[in-house]
């Protein structure tokens, strides 16, 4: 489904350009749940968003499902993302003056459907990540755990090809953090959804298919995980 | 572009919903005294003109005038003139007057005047002349040797000091009048007029049979017939009616001689006006961009994010637009209620101009709309450009600053 070919991202150039992703490859295929891995500055996060046309390579190619989506025009890009493509920022990157309900079927509107369709659609997707009664709440009247949840409705309520998680665990306690786990988990099992999540913890393998783990900007292992988050 | 709007509007009226109130009320305020800016100095320079127009209408001109024709001193046989126009329908009254230049002095003061010579008892009707007497009386019909006096020539009213005058003339005292022909006749002073005007208060009144004679004046020659209609707005009809009556001299409203007299009074205040809307305008826009700039660049990190789940860079616009609109719209509704305030205060209460010149702004509904239809234009560039310009930049640099 996705096809990565010797992508780069340089910061900078000449001899101090700062080499964050130095050719990676690799293939995911459809319906996994793959953990992109490595310590602070290894280029995971560069390389997720690039993956979720949010950055542009240096260098390298990139698909989604055959097409070259790292070449395509910004308001192609816009659209791919709206339609395609779901988000989920460490920080939850929610609109605070917008309700729960808003952040999530702002979206919706965007693609075209009636806003009673959209506030629907909002809610459904509210119910399945265990938000069920707190449509209305703002963001700062929402727990982290909760907040990241909205963030998952948000971009789980288009029913994406693919959602990318940048370290959505990283500002949650461990409870929250299961939560928000199990929810990946359960849509990955029972829906089929494509996840690829950015994380440093090792114990969040327990739920993905892979793992792979980059070491200054290089890919330097790709395996397969079992149940118990133990390579096969 | 449907979705556009939507979604735009969606994202506006969130914000105004959740948003700080304290911010949104800081906002308008300032938006308020924007609007302020715009209409209430050209509120005041309407006033002035009103006053100045109004000086023109009860002093020297009346509604509508009647002069001379070429190069002729006087209008001859005034009287068949009065006759006509006091036939016309919508006149209310009209007299004849005899100007003449004099020079007055007294006690080796000596200042060079125009001496109106009139028919008192006709006065009351046509002009304010009889109603500013400060001090003795007005003339009455049989009044000879007798002269009104303005207050500024006479030394004793509000701008004496910046004009020659006659050293506290006083009613009661003799003054020598030098006419343009040469003869010099001694007038007792019957009264001391005040008008706040110096077209009224550096002039001199006698009776118009004064004039007669000094000037060997027969058959009822006039320099002017001052007429005053039923109902102001009408000038230019009763002009054309006195035309059509066989009035032969020159026929002109008091705006037509407002014009060429006080032109470069209202071209100064024209000028001052022009350019207090300009600067204003400028100040506006700039405040108003500031205003929305400052709104926008503390939603860099939001616009960011809307674009990262793939909101199109028109909707954030739009909704910005639309913002920036209701919050001008706001500040429109706030100073007008504020603008209306303060010209119901200034009418109990009007600005007094030299002392005694009582100024009461204008409301001018062609300048409130014009100042509402700019500051809604100016909302929408205001809204539009910095959320253009923060939409246009990467995601990256949007949302985490790099």
């Amino acid at each position: 489904m996705i096809v990565v070919k010797d992508l780069k991202r340089y910061y900078g150039s000449g001899e101090t350009a700062v080499k964050a992703l130095n050719g990676v490859s690799f293939e995911i295929k459809k319906g996994e749940f793959v953990a992109i891995m490595g310590a602070s500055g290894s280029g995971k996060t560069t390389l997720l968003r690039i993956l979720a046309l949010l950055d542009d390579a240096t260098a390298g190619e990139y698909t989604i499902r055959g097409l070259k989506v790292s070449s395509l025009p910004e308001a192609e890009r816009s659209y791919y993302r709206l339609t395609q493509v779901g988000y989920v920022f460490q920080d939850y990157a929610l609109i605070n003056e917008m309700s729960a309900a808003e952040n999530v079927y702002v979206l919706s509107m965007m693609e075209g459907k009636s806003k009673k369709e959209s506030y629907k659609t909002a809610l459904e997707a509210l119910e399945k990540v265990g938000l069920k009664g707190k449509e209305d709440r703002i963001p700062d009247e929402l727990s982290g755990g909760e907040k990241q949840r909205v963030a998952i409705a948000r971009a789980i309520a288009k029913k994406p090809d693919i959602m990318f998680a940048d370290e959505p665990c990283a500002n949650l306690d461990t409870n929250n953090s299961k939560q928000v786990l199990d929810v990946f988990k359960d849509l990955n099992d029972n829906h089929g959804q494509t996840i690829v999540m950015v994380t440093h913890e090792h114990w969040h393998t327990e739920y993905v298919d892979r793992v792979i783990t980059l070491e200054d900007g290089v890919l330097v292992s790709d395996e397969m995980m079992d149940e118990s988050g133990e390579e096969k | 572009m449907i979705n556009d709007i939507r979604v735009g509007a969606l994202i506006a009226s969130s914000s105004v919903k959740r948003g700080n109130k304290k911010t949104l009320v800081f906002i308008v305020f300032v938006l308020s005294l924007i609007f302020m800016n715009l209409v209430f100095l050209p509120s005041m320079i309407g006033g002035m003109t009103v006053l100045f127009t109004g000086f023109m209408q009860d002093y020297p001109y009346g509604d509508v005038v009647i002069e001379p024709t070429g190069d002729n001193t006087y209008i001859n046989n005034a009287d068949s003139v009065l006759k006509k126009v006091r036939a016309v329908e919508g006149v209310r009254a009209a007299t004849k007057r005899l100007d003449v230049g004099a020079s007055i002095d007294h006690k080796q003061n000596v200042v060079g005047v125009t001496v109106t010579g009139m028919l008192p008892t006709e006065e009351y009707e046509i002009s304010q002349y009889p109603y500013i007497i400060t001090d003795g009386d007005f003339l009455g019909e049989l009044s000879r040797d007798e002269i009104i006096i303005g207050a500024m020539i006479a030394g004793t009213g509000f701008g004496s000091e910046i004009y020659d005058n006659l050293g506290e003339v006083k009613v009661g005292s003799l003054v020598d009048v030098t006419y343009s022909n040469g003869v010099k006749k001694t007038y007792k002073v019957k009264g001391i007029m005040e008008g706040t005007f110096e077209l009224v208060d550096l002039n001199a009144l006698v009776h118009y049979k004064e004039i007669e004679e000094v000037y060997g004046l027969e058959e009822s020659k006039a320099t002017s017939v001052v007429v005053r209609i039923d109902k102001q707005g009408t000038e230019e009809q009763i002009q054309d009616k006195i035309r059509e009556a066989g009035v032969n001299e020159q026929v002109f409203t008091w705006a037509d001689k407002s014009e060429t007299l006080i032109k470069q009074a209202m071209q100064s205040m024209g000028a001052i006006d022009i350019m207090s809307k300009f600067v204003s305008l400028i100040v506006g826009a700039a405040l108003i961009l500031i205003i929305i700039y400052i709104n926008i660049l503390n939603k860099k990190k939001e616009i960011g994010i809307l674009k990262a789940i793939g909101i199109t860079p028109r909707s954030i616009v739009l909704s910005y637009a639309f913002l920036s609109t209701f919050y001008v719209s706001l500040g429109i509704i706030a100073g007008l209620a504020l603008y209306l305030s303060l010209m119901l205060y200034f009418q109990a209460n009007p600005v007094v101009f030299y002392e005694t010149m009582e100024i009461r702004p204008v409301i001018d509904p062609m300048l409130l709309i014009q100042s509402i239809i700019t500051m809604l234009t100016l909302s929408v560039i205001a809204g539009t450009l910095p959320a253009w310009s923060v939409s246009k930049e990467s995601i990256l640099k949007a949302i985490w600053g790099r």
